[in-house]
């Protein structure tokens, strides 16, 4: 299984401003301290080596999507953020070499943050292409047609070419679809969200869960989202908020933090997490401190199985 | 997870021991509870000497929060007090030493 992501970001969409970037280049050439590179190529192993991520690249600004690959060959895809966008561009150089022209997708929710890349995906104008949209929600539909009505976009959903089918999930149902088994869980945030737990014929399980808050007072249920979670080779978490915030201030706003999502993957002894649905106004700098005080949180709280504690980018690719 | 609590200086001074995660956070929970209630019909601070306490998930973290939404109904202060390296870097990371105020030692949570 591979599990490619195309967009990390919660809630907005953000891009890098002309000042961050200046101030990586700035950070990039005092490290390089002087140095000469023969080439692009020498220069991009000095980045990869010697830079962090965040002066060295970027956790990316685009909206949630996750592809997962190793089904039967058709697309597999979690959410339309606006990094569905990035995904259809490949997807049709995908399909010009080869590629089936099936896609099913997962939907966590119909918040603006995961649905806003469909009126930009080009294999819906695809005569060709099936697309089936598979949703906890049963007005899934409603939300993906009305974000494309003219008050809002002016491609209306009816000029859509390729066929589109919606078909509601229940949670306690295993479903077999595009070549992998799928099971969905009921997640607490505004008007519901889901999270799917995906297994291939090699045994490997891939988890998204995003936009779930784990609500302060009924943490006994808990217990059912590890089960979800058991054993997972991949737990894609929302860890937007510190828990400190999630339980004041942003309390009721939908989302989790780094470290319940390290505890739920604990007790799961889920083998590796991905930090995901980052927050819009950190910087990478933010994102990547958030990151090395996940890892070391997961050290410190350590049971027998280590986990792996990733921190998702637009474009990361983690094979199971 | 063992608790022991005293009054101490005009405080109630909670001393829970091992580890606070989701097998003991329940217990955690209802002692803080307990001794929050105490507190209360004492007019008390509730000083928690965190000294003993090898390491607190966010199971034990959100115990605490429940606790302090009770306190702050009764006007009851909670103090952390003295948490050892590990239990101070989960306070860190979590932002929960935003949330309460953190002190080095029991004694200067009980003149705080
Ligand atoms: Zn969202
Ligand atoms: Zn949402």
């Amino acid at each position: 299984m591979l599990v490619r992501f195309w967009g990390t970001r919660g809630s907005l969409a953000v891009a890098q401003t002309a000042g961050a970037i200046r101030g990586k280049i700035a950070r990039a050439l005092v490290a390089a301290g002087g140095r000469g590179f023969a080439d692009t190529a020498e220069a991009e192993a000095f980045v990869d080596r010697e830079l962090d991520f965040a002066t060295g690249g970027t956790y990316g600004g685009a909206t949630t999507c996750v592809e997962i690959e190793g089904g039967d060959g058709s697309f597999i895809v979690c959410d339309m953020g606006t990094g569905l966008r990035e995904f259809g561009i490949d997807a049709f150089r995908r399909c010009a070499a080869g590629h089936e022209r099936t896609y099913h997708f997962f939907m966590s929710h119909l918040h603006w943050d995961h649905i806003g890349g469909f009126p930009f995906f080009g294999p819906a104008f695809d005569p060709n292409a099936h697309i089936v949209i598979h949703s906890g929600h049963a007005d899934a539909e409603q939300a993906l047609r009305r974000q494309q009505e003219e008050i809002s976009f002016p491609v209306a959903f009816d000029w859509l070419r390729a066929k589109i089918e919606f078909r509601t999930l229940a949670p306690g149902e295993t479903y077999r679809i595009g070549g992998l088994d799928v099971e969905v869980m009921e997640q607490h945030h505004s008007h519901k969200s889901y999270g799917y737990r995906f297994t291939d014929d090699a045994g490997k399980t891939a988890i998204f869960s995003t936009d779930s808050e784990h609500k302060i007072d009924s943490m006994e249920g808990e217990a059912d989202v590890a089960h979800f979670f058991r054993d997972a080779d991949l737990v894609i978490c929302d860890t937007m908020y510190s828990l400190a915030d999630a339980v004041s201030m942003k309390e009721d706003w939908g989302h989790s933090s780094n470290i319940v999502a390290i505890d739920l993957c604990h007790e799961a002894e889920a083998k590796r997490l991905a930090l995901f649905h980052h927050e819009p106004i950190y910087s990478d700098d933010d994102i990547q401190r958030m990151h090395q005080e996940s890892i070391r949180y997961e050290e410190l709280t350590r049971r027998e199985t280590p986990l792996e504690v990733l921190c998702a980018y637009d474009g990361l690719e983690v094979r199971l | 997870m063992i608790w022991s609590e005293e009054a101490r200086d005009g405080a109630i001074v909670a001393a829970p021991r091992g580890k606070i995660d989701e097998s003991t956070a329940q217990d955690f929970g209802a002692s803080l509870e307990g001794a929050v209630g105490r507190a209360a019909d004492a007019a008390a601070r509730l000083v928690i000497d965190c000294s003993g306490i090898d390491y607190m998930s966010s199971r034990g973290l959100r115990a605490l929060t429940l606790a302090k939404r009770k306190a702050d109904g009764s006007a009851v202060t909670i103090v952390l007090a003295a948490p050892n390296g590990v239990a101070r870097e989960i306070l860190a990371i979590s932002r929960y030493d935003k949330l309460f105020g953190v002190t080095e030692t029991v004694e200067a949570a009980l003149t705080a």
